[in-house]
C-alpha cells in the first residue's frame, strides 16, 4: 500500500496529460485509418519497431541495426506511397472529424436502391461495372472517368449500363448517393488462376480491388451473375440480402441494429482501451523504467549581455554531468539536449568564482541530476580598452645573397586594437602576416593584413585593416 | 745684470702661470654651465652586420642567420658627461638580452651584438633608452633563413 502511494505521489499532472493526450491521438489515427491499407501497414510497421526493440534488449546487434534501417525507410516510403490517403483522410474531413466525431456513420448510401438496380441488370443480363470506394483517392488508379455527379436512381444505373450508352463499358463510381463518374478504366489483374468464364469486367474488378480498399461490383453480360471484389478477393453473391449485407459493410453504415450498434461500439471501446494500455506501457517504459546512470560531459556556456566586458579565461570550458533517469530515457539522450549555462552579468572585471546549480542546467524531462564536476567554475572578465601599437613586418625567407632589405616605412605606423586591458598590457608590437623574401629583387611596396593574436583582438573601426610597406633592397657592400 | 736676468725669468714664469690659471677659470666659466645644459642626443642608430671602423657597416632591416651575428650600432653627439646607455633585445616581444653600454663626452659611439641561432628567426627589435631609463629610439629588424 506504501509502495502504491509513494509510486503515486511521484505522478505528475503532467504525466496523466502526456498519455491521455497521446493515446486519444492514437485512437484517432486508428478511427481515421482502419479499413484502409494505410493502417495495416502502419500496423506492420509497428510490428517491425516492436521487435527492434526486443532485438536491441537482447543485444542482438545486427538484428536491430537491420531492422532500425528498415523502419525508418519503410516510413517514409509509407508518407510517399499513401500520400494520396492520407491527404483523403486529412483534407476531406473538416476539423472536428479529424478529433472528435464518431467513425458510425448514418445512412446515406441508399443501398436498397443500388441492390434493387444491380440486380434488375443482372435479370437482363446487362453487363455492369460499379465501384464503391473507400478512404482512398482512385485517382492515381483509375484513367479516363467522365464527371457525372447525377443523383442515383435505378433508372440511371440502367441507363448508363445500356448496351447503346458510349459509356457503358467503363466502370461506374458511387459515392453515397451519387453516381460521380462514368465510363471509368479500372486497372486489370494479372492473377492467372481466375476461372475461364470471367471476362475483362471481373479482371478490371479484381485489378482495382488488389491495389485499394474499394468495392467493386460486377454484373456479368453472358450470364447475369453477380460478384463481389474486394481485398484481392473475388464473392458470388447469390441474393439480394447478401448483396446489401456487403454494401452496407463496405460502406460502414448502420441502420437501427442494436446488436450493430453495440458491435462496433464494442470495437471502438476496446480500441481506445487498447490505445490507453499501449501507450502507458510505453510512457512507463520510457519514464520509469530501471533508473540508470550516466556522465556526460557538456560544455558550459557563458553569457554575458554587457559589450564593455570581455570572458578572457574560464576554469572549465566543459563540466561532467551525472544523470539519472530510465534506461530508456537515457539511452535516448543528446547532448544537444542538455545545456550548461551561466550568467556573466553580476560578474565584475578580475577573476569571479560560481557555483553550477541545478538552475544553471537544462535538462530534458524525466532526467535528473545526481551530481556536477566540477561545481565551481572560476571565470576571468576583462574591460574592453582601446590600444594604439606599432606595426612590424615578419619577414620570412631568404633574400639573394648580394642583396640587402636596407629600408622599410609602413603606411600607418600603427594600429588600433581594441581588446582586453590585461592581453593588450602584455602586446607592444602587432605583426603583420609573413612576406616572404625570396621573390623581391628590387625594391616596391605591397599591401599586407595585420595578424591578431588571441583571436579575441580586434581592429578599431577607425583604423586601416591593410598596410603598405614600402622597401628599398639595396647591393650588399662586400 | 745675471740678477735681472733670473728676476725676468722668474717675473715671466709667474705671468705665464698667472694668465694660464686665469684663462683656465675664464674656459670654466664658459664651458661648465654650457655642457650642464646640453643633453644626451642619439646622433645615429641602425641595426648592421657589422661595425667596420666605428661605423655600422650593411645597415639593413632583414638579416640572414648565416651571417652568425647581428650588431646594434648607437653614436651619440654631444655626450654631456659620463654616462650609460642601455639596449634591449626582445625578440617577438620576449626580452632576450640586455647590454649597459657606457659613453663618455664629448661624444660616443658604441654597439652590441648578438650571435645567431636557428630559434632565433623572426621578428626583434632593440629598445635603445638612456640610464634612466628613457626610450630614445626603437629599431625593428627580422632574422631570416
Amino acid at each position: 500500500m506504501d509502495m502504491l502511494l509513494s509510486f503515486l505521489a511521484t505522478i505528475h499532472w503532467q504525466d496523466v496529460a502526456d498519455i491521455l493526450l497521446l493515446s486519444y491521438i492514437l485512437f484517432r489515427l486508428y478511427v481515421l485509418f482502419r479499413g484502409t491499407h494505410v493502417f495495416r501497414v502502419i500496423a506492420g510497421l509497428v510490428i517491425l519497431w516492436f521487435f527492434q526493440r526486443i532485438a536491441v534488449f537482447l543485444g542482438l546487434i545486427l538484428t536491430s541495426w537491420a531492422l532500425q534501417g528498415i523502419t525508418a525507410v519503410a516510413t517514409l516510403i509509407i508518407i510517399i506511397v499513401f500520400r494520396n490517403e492520407i491527404r483523403s483522410v486529412l483534407q476531406a474531413k473538416n476539423l472536428k472529424a479529424i478529433l472528435w466525431s464518431s467513425p458510425i456513420k448514418t445512412a446515406h448510401t441508399p443501398t436498397e436502391v443500388i441492390a434493387e438496380s444491380i440486380l434488375a441488370l443482372s435479370r437482363q443480363h446487362i453487363g455492369a461495372l460499379i465501384v464503391f470506394p473507400a478512404m482512398e483517392n482512385l485517382r492515381d488508379f483509375v484513367q479516363s472517368g467522365i464527371q457525372w455527379n447525377g443523383l442515383l436512381s435505378k433508372e440511371m444505373i440502367a441507363s448508363i449500363f445500356w448496351h447503346d450508352n458510349p459509356v457503358h463499358d467503363g466502370a461506374a463510381i458511387i459515392q453515397e448517393d451519387r453516381i460521380t463518374e462514368v465510363g471509368v478504366i479500372l486497372p486489370l489483374s494479372y492473377r492467372n488462376d481466375l476461372p475461364s468464364h470471367y471476362g475483362t469486367r471481373h479482371r478490371a474488378a479484381l485489378g482495382l480491388a488488389e491495389v485499394t480498399g474499394a468495392l467493386i461490383i460486377v454484373v456479368s453480360e453472358e450470364t447475369g451473375n453477380v460478384v463481389a471484389a474486394k481485398d484481392s478477393n473475388i464473392i458470388d453473391i447469390g441474393t439480394n440480402d447478401e448483396l446489401i449485407k456487403i454494401l452496407k459493410d463496405h460502406a460502414g453504415v448502420f441502420e437501427e441494429e442494436k446488436g450493430f450498434f453495440r458491435k462496433e461500439k464494442l470495437e471502438l471501446g476496446i480500441a481506445a482501451l487498447a490505445s490507453l494500455i499501449l501507450i502507458t506501457a510505453v510512457w512507463f517504459s520510457f519514464s520509469r523504467g530501471l533508473d540508470t546512470l550516466m556522465t556526460l560531459e557538456i560544455p558550459v556556456e557563458y553569457t554575458k549581455s554587457d559589450p564593455k566586458i570581455e570572458i578572457i579565461e574560464t576554469s572549465v570550458n566543459a563540466v561532467s554531468l551525472q544523470l539519472g533517469g530510465s534506461s530508456a530515457l537515457i539511452k535516448s539522450i543528446r547532448p544537444e539536449q542538455i545545456q550548461v549555462r551561466l550568467d556573466l552579468d553580476k560578474a565584475v572585471a578580475g577573476r569571479n568564482t560560481f557555483s553550477i546549480t541545478r538552475d544553471n542546467i537544462t535538462l530534458p524531462p524525466g532526467i535528473f541530476l545526481k551530481k556536477v564536476s566540477p561545481s565551481v567554475v572560476e571565470a576571468t572578465l576583462e574591460v574592453i580598452i582601446k590600444k594604439a601599437l606599432p606595426l612590424q613586418v615578419d619577414w620570412v625567407g631568404k633574400l639573394p645573397e648580394h642583396l640587402i632589405l636596407s629600408e622599410i616605412k609602413l603606411d600607418p605606423e600603427k594600429i588600433e586594437i581594441i581588446g582586453g586591458n590585461r592581453i593588450l598590457e602584455n602586446i607592444s608590437t602587432i605583426y603583420t602576416a609573413k612576406i616572404p623574401l625570396d621573390n623581391l629583387q628590387q625594391s616596391g611596396s605591397m599591401m599586407i593584413n595585420p595578424v591578431l593574436n588571441p583571436a579575441s583582438l580586434k581592429i578599431s573601426s577607425e583604423s586601416k585593416d591593410q598596410i603598405i610597406v614600402s622597401y628599398v633592397i639595396k647591393p650588399r657592400r662586400q | 745684470m745675471k740678477r735681472t736676468f733670473f728676476t725676468s725669468i722668474i717675473l715671466l714664469v709667474c705671468i705665464a702661470f698667472f694668465l694660464s690659471v686665469w684663462g683656465f677659470a675664464q674656459n670654466n666659466k664658459d664651458t661648465l654651465p654650457r655642457r650642464a645644459l646640453e643633453k644626451l642626443t642619439l646622433e645615429n642608430a641602425a641595426m648592421c652586420e657589422e661595425i667596420k671602423e666605428y661605423t655600422p657597416y650593411n645597415s639593413a632591416v632583414v638579416f640572414s642567420i648565416k651571417i652568425g651575428k647581428v650588431s646594434c650600432f648607437t653614436s651619440f653627439d654631444p655626450v654631456p658627461e659620463k654616462t650609460f646607455i642601455y639596449h634591449k633585445w626582445y625578440h617577438r616581444d620576449k626580452p632576450s638580452t640586455k647590454k649597459k653600454l657606457t659613453l663618455n663626452p664629448p661624444r660616443w659611439s658604441t654597439y652590441s651584438s648578438i650571435l645567431l641561432r636557428e630559434t632565433d628567426k623572426g621578428p626583434w627589435r632593440v629598445e635603445i633608452s638612456d640610464q634612466k631609463g628613457n626610450l630614445l629610439r626603437i629599431l625593428r629588424f627580422s632574422i631570416t633563413d
